[in-house]
């Protein structure tokens, strides 16, 4: 138990020795020193398994995508990627406008997103033309439910 | 024995320059930038499927980018012959609420346990190392949405191809020994879980999951504080994380604060309004089908896949190769795991790798010889020690959850 925690962790210790250095990046306000590596400092001294604990800071990635263009883009730019980036939405399988339709309103009835109900429609249609198929002859199989 | 390389062969993955609109971008950008947004291209066997292998996530190595904010990154599949245990580096992410904190600071973390208890606690991250006795569990963390890609009819929701799974060593403290310090009083029903994460609104419900009180102090359920020996990764829930053995990974609350014991049932939404699968076996309906009693996700169901055979490829008649993958049992142990190579004409039983925990991956393979030059469909399911099995058709729900049919892989020896 104790070398299952400790053998990487030891890493993490052993750089105890820059927690000032640290502080300086800190205090100048530089950004992280990376990425995997950007576990930098340990913390304080622990006697159990984990010897160590160091300040995790990272820099998530930020997404640089935005809808394609045509009669709703705008709306999508300014509402969808409030709360997410475009890339799910891009990635679904073909939809119905009925079904675009179900979706943005489980993202404000559920997640309450601050989209005006006047627009679904103008977005539905957008998403359709973007991902989308026309109706079919049944009705939509989709689970409406928020996850 | 020849071992296989077949998954090399394919053309699936493709490297190739994003389209940036000729060299002119190459002056703006710097040859740095240029080189950054280099992409490889992995196609996921479905329509719509092409998703770019990335590295610029924090604390990870090469990953399937299936969504930026909040991240969704899932496992490449070869990830999966390289041993029973997914390294951290390549582990799938699946965040629901992107405000997800970029800095955790062990000296200012606390875990809070309060609701129906004796004594509240608000624990460090030392208090839990050295107050409590620390367990080991390994675990196959399982997306409720694996292999949602693969749904006919398709079905809205991230679109996973099979790598929204991993199998890690989990260390930490089960949750009952936390619970009996704060000591619960009569009348708990269910424990609520809590993590760092919010939503970019207010208006966004929190996410949080509960278990019922029995559930919770079955002394397996745990408090993870290190995954494969090493703090977990922040994206896949630092500095703690709860594990629930053989249960889908909505369960595995990342960035764990907080600790509710409750007297009453949760209403929160994520636990009454979402993760709702149908209560029949499998979760399983027809398509359209109405009326059916939903209930929360809870167990998994058990799984086997092949690692170093995929569909395309090409085995020389009369030479013995070695077929692998790995299984699980689901919420128990494998029983065993049955191979066909006549699309399910004939099964034999695989020989298993080591048995490390029964909520574990273990290895299986099989030697194959093809003697007859053609077309073979090669099949492989498990058996859980429960005698669950693997179902020979594709269940089937509108959330896409819980597919577990049995895996084939088209082959053709020449």
């Amino acid at each position: 138990m104790e070398n299952i925690i400790s053998t990487k962790l030891r890493d993490i210790v052993l750089i105890w020795a820059v927690p000032i250095l640290f502080g300086i990046v800190l205090a100048t306000g530089l950004a992280w020193l990376g990425t995997s590596d950007s576990t930098a400092v340990g913390a304080k001294t622990a006697t159990g398994p984990v010897r160590g604990w160091a300040k995790v800071a990272v820099d998530l990635p930020t997404s640089e995508t935005s809808f394609p263009a045509g009669k709703g883009a705008d709306i999508a730019n300014a509402q969808c990627l409030i709360c997410h980036s475009a890339g799910m939405v891009l990635e679904q399988p073909t939809l119905t406008r009925d079904e675009w339709a179900g979706e943005i309103n489980k993202m404000r009835n559920s997640f309450g997103a601050p989209l005006p109900a006047n627009q679904v429609e103008v977005l539905a249609e957008y998403l359709r033309g973007i991902q989308g198929r026309q109706s079919p002859s049944s009705p939509s199989v989709l689970d409406a439910q928020g996850s | 024995m020849q071992r296989l390389t077949v998954l090399s062969s394919q053309p699936s993955r493709r490297r190739f320059l994003a389209q940036l609109g000729g060299i002119g971008l190459t002056g703006l950008l710097g040859a740095s930038a240029w080189e950054a947004m280099a992409a490889e291209v992995v196609e996921l066997p479905f329509a719509n499927g092409r998703r770019e292998l990335v590295t610029n996530f924090p604390q990870k190595g090469a990953v399937l980018l299936q969504r930026t904010r909040p991240p969704l990154l899932e496992t490449p599949f070869e990830v999966f012959d390289q041993g029973v245990f997914t390294p951290n580096d390549r582990f799938y992410v699946r965040w629901h609420l992107a405000n997800i904190p970029s800095v955790v600071d062990p000296a200012t973390f606390r875990l809070n346990i309060h609701g129906l208890v004796g004594r509240p606690m608000s624990l460090t991250l030392d208090d839990l190392v050295r107050e409590f006795r620390p367990r080991e569990i390994p675990a196959v963390n399982q997306c409720s949405g694996n292999s949602r890609g693969f749904f006919r009819p398709r079905v809205s929701g991230g679109q996973w191809a099979n790598g929204a799974m991993g199998n890690a060593r989990w260390t930490g403290v089960p949750l009952k020994d936390v619970l009996d310090r704060a000591g619960v009083k009569a009348g708990a029903l269910q424990v609520r879980f809590n993590g760092l994460d919010t939503g970019v609104i207010p208006q966004t419900p929190d996410f949080m999951k509960s278990l019922a009180i029995d559930h919770a102090r079955d002394g397996e359920v745990m408090i993870a504080y290190a995954m494969n020996g090493e703090p977990l990764p922040l994206l896949n829930g630092f500095p703690l994380r709860l594990v629930v053995p053989g249960w889908y990974a909505t369960y595995w609350v990342k960035m764990l604060d907080d600790i509710e014991v409750l007297d009453k049932p949760d209403e929160n939404f994520w636990t009454t309004k979402a993760y709702l699968i149908p209560d029949t076996p499998f979760a399983n309906v027809a398509p359209g089908q109405k009326g059916v009693k939903m209930v929360p996700i809870n167990r998994m169901v058990p799984r086997s896949f092949f690692t170093n055979v995929q569909n395309g490829a090409v085995l020389k008649s009369g030479q013995t190769t070695t077929v692998r993958g790995i299984a699980f049992g689901g919420d128990t142990g494998l029983a065993k795991v049955l191979f066909s190579a006549d699309a399910g004409g004939h099964w034999q039983e695989a020989r298993l790798g080591s048995d490390l925990g029964k909520y574990g991956f273990r290895q299986w393979e099989v030697p194959l010889r093809l003697s007859s030059p053609g077309p073979h469909t090669l099949m492989i399911k498990a058996l859980n020690t429960a005698g669950v099995a693997q179902p020979d058709h594709a269940n089937w729900n509108g959330a896409g959850f819980m597919r577990n049919v049995i895996e084939s892989v088209s082959v053709r020896t020449t």
